[in-house]
């Protein structure tokens, strides 16, 4: 009996380190939602849980974007930047109505889009610098564009923040679709294929003859807008437009529920359930301590021992 | 990995900035937001009699005068002033605080040197190097910090050119680095926001704290004042919660929603500024609350929390007076002309409540 277990050891190890790679933020989010349901009063409310969604929802849709990137051996350190530029000209364009300011916030972030791309496939900039380049630039013309923070009272924008079909609010749809649709496309599309084999090895990519450059510009804008449609849909919430203050933080955010979820840093792989379900480990642990009175210094801590086991698990699965 | 010839990296630079120059440009050029008619807010006009007035000129206080100073005498007309400011005007109280240094130099005929240091500490310090080499003689400070400025007063010293600084301390011996501090008292700004919880929830029942960003005196003292005053006067009215919502009102917004969740028993909320007030309201509307099922005090006084309390849904706003200009040309003209000044000034801060805001909101910036 001792002998079986002894020699089976090592194994085991590999085989757990696997599973918490694939599942591990699953089990966290259960082991969060049951300790939460025992300890936290009010928990077990269907307002509770739409609160949490609605919170969530905009840091999923990054997150999303950032897989992408991610997928492609590269990281977007602008989307933050993107969001808050998104709060500025929706601000500014409101008065041609919603759809009119919706369009040129896209065209905008479709901008930034295109010149991180551009710089990391036709310049050949490495992602982290290219990216940087445009967060503080991106939030610079955000500043330029909307010194300070200006209330919207646009009702359509309103109803986009606050309004639900069938008691479901509109950002948690919107989370909910562009993850299904995100996913379809990195499983089930020629682009996701190539995206994920860009980011397995980017020479190998080319030598096949994938369209390398297309396919990095193309993710790097659907980023920039998915961190845009984020960036309106906190604005609609907030009813408020605050460049100064929003998305800050927000690539890192993204980066933690991307790492969280089980998609390697070194690309070539794409996991998309994880990323959502890291946004919303991180969001329940965010919770938990806020609604025990915690001191905030504690909420910073327990996502660094999350992200570190991620790494972990992670580090087990890259030395097999 | 990729190979790039070296022009290409070159070109591509000036192509991204004139880019993003050309996008800025348009983006202006063409835009149309909901209220550009009613645009011309915070001019000088209704903040008159808002003006800062002295709370404390304790006959006790310690003074200064330009002979203990070690500075001469010099009129303020034919004087340049240097005046650097800590933060981006990016939030209310920065821009009216600006705005009114700018306002009193006009109205005085003062020459105004400006810099804005964005946040950066390096950058204020050299910024007001700069202002002492173009030549400032007499320099009004907002720091960011109150440590780290030894280098500046050196440089300040061996001009002999008098330093007042605004809003935040330096850590520095008044009457010899510097001439005088002009400010506010944010442990006094805490207890009157007690006061007035206490009177909107009856001093009774549980409340709750939405911090400033941590680390920052600003949320320390007004913290302080708050509890002291709570535990001396209304021992029945409990801090069941401090999260901090770190002076922005997403993070107000975000963390009222999780406050009222887990606490709907909740009866008041402190929050340490106006614009985390203002998120714990958005909130409350979200989450199908009325007016007033939640007592809000705030503290700042800007016009949006007034009209708060003039639409039921803050009960109380502290004032924390950011016109400095008057005082503190008047507290330059007093010292240059010889006399003598106090070395502390601490302000004396309005209120609002559900009695003064609908008369008083034009005082509110």
């Amino acid at each position: 009996m001792a002998d079986v277990t002894l020699r089976t050891a090592p194994l085991d190890k590999a085989r757990v380190l696997q599973w918490l790679q694939t599942y591990g933020v699953y089990a966290g989010v259960a082991v969060l939602l049951i300790v939460n349901v025992v300890v936290t009063p009010y928990f077990l409310s269907a307002e509770n849980f739409r609160t949490q969604a609605v919170q969530v929802a905009p840091v999923i849709i990054v997150a999303l974007g950032m897989a992408l990137v991610i997928g492609t051996e590269g990281v977007d350190l602008s989307v933050g930047a993107v969001m808050a530029l998104s709060a500025s000209v929706t601000a500014l364009y409101l008065g041609y109505g919603l759809l009119p300011a919706l369009l040129v916030v896209a065209l905008f972030a479709a901008v930034v889009g295109l010149a991180n791309g551009a710089l990391v496939a036709l310049v050949g900039v490495q992602p982290i610098v290219a990216t940087l380049a445009l967060m503080v630039g991106g939030r610079g013309l955000a500043l330029v564009l909307l010194p300070q923070l200006e209330d919207l009272r646009n009702p359509s924008l309103a109803s986009l923040g606050s309004g639900d079909v069938l008691g479901v609010p509109y950002l948690i749809l919107f989370a909910a679709v562009l993850a299904l649709l995100v996913a379809f496309v990195v499983r089930r599309t020629t682009f996701g294929r190539q995206l994920l084999a860009v980011g397995d090895s980017r020479p190998a990519a080319q030598l096949a003859g994938l369209p390398v450059r297309r396919v990095l510009i193309v993710v790097y804008v659907v980023s920039a807008l998915l961190a845009a449609t984020a960036g309106v849909l906190a604005t609609a919430r907030l009813q408020a437009s605050d460049p100064t203050s929003l998305g800050n933080l927000m690539e890192l955010s993204a980066i933690t529920a991307v790492v969280v979820g089980g998609t390697p840093l070194t690309g070539g792989r794409v996991n998309i359930a994880g990323t959502v379900a890291g946004a919303v480990l991180i969001q329940l642990l965010t919770a938990t301590l806020i609604k025990h009175d915690l001191p905030p210094s504690w909420t910073q801590i327990a996502q660094a021992v999350v992200i570190v086991a991620a790494v972990y698990a992670a580090r087990g699965r890259g030395k097999r | 990995m990729q190979r790039s010839t070296h022009r290409r990296r070159l070109l591509a630079r000036p192509t991204v900035v004139s880019l993003a120059a050309a996008v800025a440009l348009t983006a202006t050029s063409c835009a149309k937001s909901e209220d550009d008619a009613s645009s011309a807010t915070t001019s000088s006009g209704a903040a008159a009699d808002a003006e800062q007035k002295v709370a404390s000129p304790e006959p006790g206080g310690k003074t200064c005068t330009i002979d203990a100073y070690g500075a001469e005498k010099l009129d303020l007309k034919n004087a340049t002033v240097g005046f650097s400011q800590s933060e981006k005007e990016a939030n209310q109280f920065r821009i009216a605080e600006t705005q009114s240094i700018r306002d009193e130099a006009r109205r005085r005929g003062v020459k105004l040197l400006t810099a804005n240091a964005q946040s950066q500490f390096s950058k204020q310090i050299s910024d007001v190097q700069d202002l002492l080499a173009k030549g400032a003689d007499l320099l009004v400070i907002a720091p960011l910090n109150s440590d780290g400025w030894d280098p500046v007063l050196k440089a300040a010293a061996a001009k002999k050119v008098p330093i007042v600084t605004i809003d935040r301390k330096i850590n520095a011996t008044a009457c010899k680095d510097y001439v005088s501090f002009i400010g506010s008292d944010f442990v006094e700004q805490g207890r009157r926001a007690a006061d007035q919880m206490i009177e909107a929830t009856g001093g009774k029942g549980e409340v709750a704290i939405l911090l400033g960003a941590a680390g920052n005196n600003v949320t320390t003292e007004r913290t302080k004042g708050f509890k002291d005053r709570i535990a001396e006067k209304a021992p029945d009215l409990k801090v069941v919660f401090e999260q901090t919502g770190d002076f922005a009102r997403e993070k107000g917004q975000q963390v009222t929603e999780q406050l009222i969740q887990s606490k709907p028993g909740i009866k008041g909320i402190y929050a340490e500024n106006d614009e985390m007030g203002l998120g714990a309201v958005a909130a409350l509307k979200g989450a199908g609350k009325k007016p007033g099922d939640v007592e809000i005090v705030t503290v700042d006084g800007t016009r949006n929390a007034v009209q708060g309390i003039v639409d039921g849904w803050i009960s109380g706003v502290i004032e924390s007076n950011p016109r400095f200009g008057p005082l503190a040309f008047q507290t330059l003209e007093t010292f240059t002309q010889g006399e003598e000044v106090a070395q502390d000034i601490v302000i004396e801060d309005g209120a609002y409540d559900e009695a003064n805001a609908q008369s008083d909101i034009g005082k509110a910036y």
